[in-house]
């Protein structure tokens, strides 16, 4: 929500009065997102995916680890509601535990790589020439470099079991190679909104670089690069299912929707609930942050009024 | 990215193509003496007979070339190429080959074909993978060279001899080969396909093969390549018409070479593909409904085990080694994971060798969470154990179910841990980083119960990664191979697999089978002890 | 625009040098045991550790040891000898084998980005809010739901088995026709994003202020739409379609996998995995070309979609 508190300030920045500003644009938008439905959709199931993250027990009394293979693939029942998985798991409790380090590693990594993106794309969109050749280079070499390869030279030496150090180690590799697309992607809109007339009119009212660049190029370039990494918050959900298979990634006992998916999806033509109820954990929670980016890009958007 | 790999194992399947159990089927139809079938097989890593070590190579190698003995449904070993193979003390053993047979490029086969083949798979400098399997034989040890600083900068010197000592021509069709030790078993150990011959035209000259021989070996088997190798493509073969024996009853074959088994078994749903070899594990539960009685099952030599690192002490109570073997219900992860294609074990070697007895292992393979619980806790075992496996192999689902399993029935606390490939975990155990339980996997070179006992845990064991080591147990075994006939061979070898279970330095969890299938256009399919089709069998329907 | 141009390719060089050092840097310190890796779970003896270790240079380590392989790699490079994989394989031979087919793969899958993934795009941006675009956006769930992982090999169990739609597998030398199914399924996230994407740079530009100007001055909306709006939402669509290209063929090691192409994603997957150092620098030479060359295209064509761009 941070890049949509940006985008507002910014806007106001060339559209209103500076005295006034942040209150009229910000009051305007909340009433705007107040009466918008999808708004209140997205906003609660991200609260309820955080919650579930932050206290999986609220939502079942279930044991995620709690696995017998007396139970393979039994239906559901009052105890489980989507019934048991290859290995006897209850596969809510799964999803509902898995919760943590998913969004913990699909929106970190998407936030890291967002932070890089910016930077890189801005700067090297922004003053072209030998600043955009140095930059751009660096992209193509990241490029270049095979995201396997790197995790799997970064990853193997960490030792420790510690989730939190191993999500932290996930996180750095997906985002340290993951940022490139995002980068060009946003290097490509600001090399496209410097021509705009504002920003010609903005330097000429004598604002400096970093003002253009943060109130000006800033918020009208977001918009691309927000479908950029919310869609990569996604693959990243699942890119960690692939290095913790290969075991570089999480570990045992830490639970995760990409794990169970894939899991899920060995065992599918045997019974493919485990396999839908971890993806659709996974695909509601990338509609929430879709949903609710669109609806607060939208509201703070003065165009649109 | 989950590749799953062609199983790498860890041993050398033999590729001598062996006339075993695999019923035929309820197949029907004319058999097509003009037809071509696929069969699967991942690429191979060399087709050189002394460098080849695993069953995709060797399948290929088996079309191409016919060893000396293949082996009968009891195991025993029988002469093919060999007219005889004979020996009076173990020691020197003579062997005459059938006359009549003739290399692809119809050069005669004589005991040459056999000397300089073998000398050069002996010969330490070429790095032949099979090198191991001539060290029987008076001489070996000069033909190799000691580094004198291991990896080091300096080269090796070279070694003193470039032949072996014991290998000495008798006439074209006769020759002698002189043990260092006797040896009683020596004859079930030319079933390998370390031991067929090479034409003249291999060499470049004496000793020296030529580069791109591996590219289309020349063999003197029932089939002849056709082209030459496709790298992760195929590898085609024709019959050859000048075969002396049986000739097969197919005018070619395609070896098709698969990245992953799911996609050939995809492939064979569909009539695609002819054979596969080993039908993957997660497709075990729907293959029967796929399939038919185009499903089949056989024996084969594969031992599933989980070790204990020595080097970590607090495994070094065999109670506590005993008390997770207890914990664990072998028979409900064969049923539920494995869906009957492997079965349980409950002694050290396979039920493919002579002298196999059923239950060696006694209480302590047996199911009981009851007493295991008791007796772990009386041990003081640890209150986390780890099983560490390659993530490649296709290992999770049976690991971290015999972990819950364990975590259930001891009320500990267990995880499956995986490491990206066998050699990393083999890296972690020589740094001797606690590792916890190791998940090993064993084939065997020849259908001897030393196979079994000797190179997984004698001291110097080639396989023996975890260290166990029980002078006795090494004595019965050395006792065993020096014995003058198999017989006595097999008490002593009985003897040690006891040591191993009172010691149980490794829980024994399964005995493989081969899971193949087939299209339906192919009948007779037979796969042996090692995972190669019979490729002298095998009809195409029409 | 033509010096613009040439100093592009000279940075490129810098680039690819940089790329392979930096790969061949990470093979070297991730580098655990080649030889054993190769071997699978058989023991290695030591004649044949000697053996492989001399044949390739696996003695040389520490920092002085890398900067000799490296030198190595590259005056065998200049010399137009790519080396020899740990397999044994000559590297050229198997490149050879594994771009043609990989390149055709990825192609169809950024066709198929480029078709539907613009085409609906485009629709979804100017009918925002509308059917139309909520679909889309269902189908952009589907794909991040059920990732190439799951997707893969159902759709092979579906059109492939199922209904004999198409070859189960393409192999090593496929028809195009069999390359179209793994093409569509490794298209399919790319397909997502570019869809996404020019939505919402079409949504975007079409609020702004030139078109209203235009619109102002009585041009008729297809010609805004088709003119300006598209040109400048294509910006970004194409910078991510350039990106994508090269990620296609490097990273198609699940559908490659899956369909059994022998192709890049798949070798620069085993040779990762086997520690085949030469095998790896040799495949990642070629895919950073390839970036480095589709990124400089679609540079230049920042200039002509919008002639406001220039490059001096």
């Amino acid at each position: 929500m941070t890049e949509a508190h940006t985008v507002g300030a910014a806007e106001a920045g060339r559209t209103a009065d500076p005295t006034t500003r942040p209150r009229s644009l910000a009051g305007d938008a909340w009433r705007d997102l107040r009466r918008n439905p999808i708004f209140w959709v997205s906003l609660i199931l991200v609260l309820v995916v955080t919650a579930m993250a932050i206290v999986p027990g609220l939502f079942t009394p279930n044991d995620p680890l709690d696995c017998t293979l007396s139970r393979q693939h039994a239906g559901p029942s009052g105890a489980a509601v989507f019934g048991y998985d290859f290995q006897g798991c209850d596969v809510y409790a799964r999803a509902v535990y898995g919760a943590r380090a998913s969004l913990l590693v699909g929106v970190l990594s998407a936030a890291l790589t967002g932070v890089i993106a910016v930077v890189v794309g801005m700067l090297a969109g922004y003053f072209g020439r030998w600043v955009d050749a140095a930059l751009s280079r660096v992209v193509d070499i990241v490029l270049g470099i095979p995201l396997l390869l790197a995790a799997i030279v970064l990853l193997k030496r960490i030792d420790s079991d510690n989730p939190t150090v191993r999500i932290g180690a996930v996180v750095f590799v997906l985002a340290i190679l993951g940022w490139t697309t995002a980068a060009r992607v946003i290097r490509s809109s600001v090399i496209s909104a410097k021509q705009q007339d504002y920003v010609a009119a903005a330097r000429m009212l004598g604002a400096g670089n970093g003002r253009t660049m943060w109130r000006h190029i800033l918020p009208n370039s977001l918009a691309p690069v927000i479908v950029v990494l919310t869609i990569a918050l996604g693959s990243f959900i699942a890119a960690e299912a692939t290095l913790s298979f290969l075991g570089i990634g999480l570990r045992a006992p830490t639970v995760s929707w990409g794990i169970d998916i894939d899991s899920g999806r060995t065992h599918m033509r045997e019974s493919a609930v485990p396999l839908v109820v971890p993806s659709t954990f996974l695909a509601l929670t990338v509609l929430a942050f879709i949903m609710l980016g669109d609806a607060i890009r939208d509201a703070f958007d003065p165009k649109l009024r | 990215m989950q590749v799953r790999r062609l199983a790498a194992w860890t041993a050398l399947p033999l590729a001598a193509a062996l006339g075993l159990a695999a019923c035929g089927g309820g197949d029907s139809g004319e058999s097509n003496a003009n037809g071509v079938v696929s069969v699967q097989i991942g690429e191979p890593q060399h087709l050189i007979p002394t460098n080849s070590n695993e069953s995709s190579g060797n399948q290929v190698l088996s079309a191409l070339f016919t060893p000396l003995v293949k082996f009968d449904a009891q195991n025993k070993p029988y002469e093919v190429a060999a007219e005889s193979i004979t020996s009076t003390d173990n020691k020197v053993w003579t062997i005459k080959l059938k006359d009549g047979f003739t290399f692809h490029n119809g050069e005669k086969v004589t005991a040459d074909s056999y000397i300089n083949a073998w000398n050069y798979g002996a010969y330490g400098p070429n790095g032949q993978g099979n090198s191991y399997f001539f060290e029987k034989i008076a001489g070996y040890d000069d033909m190799q060279a000691e580094d004198p600083d291991g990896d080091g900068p300096q080269r090796a010197p070279e070694p003193k001899a470039k032949t072996l000592s014991g290998l000495k021509k008798v006439d074209d069709l006769t020759f002698t080969v002189t043990l260092s030790k006797p040896y009683s078993e020596f004859k079930a150990v030319l079933g390998y396909n370390a031991f067929y011959p090479l034409p003249q035209a291999a060499f470049s000259a004496p000793g020296v093969l030529k580069e791109d021989f591996e590219q289309a070996p020349i063999g003197n088997g029932p089939f002849k390549m056709k082209g030459t190798w496709q790298h992760d493509a195929k590898i085609e073969v024709e019959r050859y018409d000048a075969y002396p024996l049986d000739k097969p009853k197919i005018s070619g074959a395609e070896f098709r070479i698969y990245q992953q088994l799911t996609a050939a078994y995809a492939d064979v749903l569909s009539d695609n593909l002819d054979v596969i070899v080993t039908v993957p594990t997660e497709n075990l539960s729907t293959a029967e409904s796929d399939l038919g009685d185009r499903l089949q099952k056989s024996p084969n030599s594969s031992f599933q085990f989980i070790a204990f690192p020595t080097y970590q002490k607090e495994f070094s109570n065999p109670d506590v080694r005993k008390a997770v073997s207890m914990a664990i219900d072998r028979d409900e992860i064969v049923k539920s994971i494995f869906k009957d294609s492997q079965v349980s074990a409950r002694s050290f070697v396979s039920p493919v060798v002579a002298g196999y007895r059923d239950n060696t292992c006694g209480e302590a393979c047996e199911f009981d969470p009851a007493k295991a619980k008791a007796l772990y806790q009386a041990a003081g075992g640890p209150a986390q154990l780890k099983i560490t496996y390659n993530g490649d192999g296709g290992h999770k689902d049976w690991v971290d179910a015999t972990c819950n399993q364990i975590k259930a029935n001891l009320g500990i606390d267990c995880v499956g841990v995986a490491e990206p490939k066998f050699s990393d975990l083999l890296t972690k155990i020589k740094a001797k980083e606690p590792v916890g339980l190791i998940r090993m996997g064993w084939l065997m070179d020849y259908p001897s119960m030393e196979n079994y006992l000797g190179p997984i845990y004698s001291t110097n064991g080639s396989s023996n990664y975890y260290g166990y080591s029980n002078p006795e147990f090494d004595q019965l075994v050395a006792d065993g191979a020096a014995a003058a006939t198999p017989e006595e061979a097999i008490k002593k070898y009985q003897q040690a697999e006891e040591i191993l279970a009172k010691d149980m330095p490794v829980i024994p969890l399964r005995f493989g089978q081969n899971v193949f299938a087939h299209s339906t256009k192919v009948k007779n399919v037979e796969v042996d002890l090692f995972q190669v089709v019979d490729m002298t069998k095998i009809e195409a329907v029409s | 625009m033509f010096r613009y141009i040439v100093r592009r390719l000279l940075q490129m060089v810098l680039a690819f040098f940089g790329t392979t050092l930096i790969v061949y840097a990470l093979m070297f310190a991730g580098q655990g045991d080649p030889i054993q890796a190769l071997a699978g779970e058989r023991p290695v003896s030591a004649a044949q550790r000697a053996y492989l270790t001399e044949k390739f240079h696996l003695d040389q380590h520490g920092v002085g040891g890398f900067f000799y392989r490296y030198a190595d790699y590259v005056t065998n490079l200049l010399r137009g000898d790519l080396g020899e994989s740990l397999t044994g394989r000559k590297i050229g031979d198997i490149l050879a084998q594994a771009w043609p087919v990989t390149a055709k793969l990825a192609l169809i899958g950024l066709l198929v980005a480029i078709i539907i993934g613009v085409t609906c795009g485009v629709v979804a941006g100017i009918r925002r809010g509308g059917v139309f675009d909520n679909a889309t956006l269902v189908l952009t769930l589907l794909v991040l739901g059920v990732p190439t992982i799951v997707l893969a090999p159902l759709a092979q169990y579906l059109l492939g088995v199922k209904l004999s739609l198409f070859p189960p597998t393409a192999g090593a030398d496929p028809s195009l026709y069999a390359l179209l199914l793994p093409g569509i399924v490794l298209g399919c996230l790319s397909l997502a994003t570019a869809l996404r994407l020019t939505r919402t740079s079409v949504a975007e530009n079409l609020r702004s202020d030139y078109v209203r100007t235009a619109k102002a001055k009585g041009l008729p909306t297809r010609r805004v739409v088709g003119v300006h709006v598209l040109r400048n939402s294509l910006i970004p669509v194409i910078t991510f379609l350039g990106v994508e290209l090269g990620n296609l063929m490097g990273g198609a090691i699940i559908t490659e996998g899956v369909f059994n192409i022998p192709g890049v994603g798949f070798n620069l997957f085993r040779a990762i995995r086997t520690e085949d150092g030469p095998l790896v620098v040799g495949l990642v030479s070629v895919l950073v070309v390839v970036y480095l060359v589709s990124n400089l295209v679609v540079d230049v064509l920042y200039a002509v979609l919008d002639p406001r761009i220039r490059y001096e």
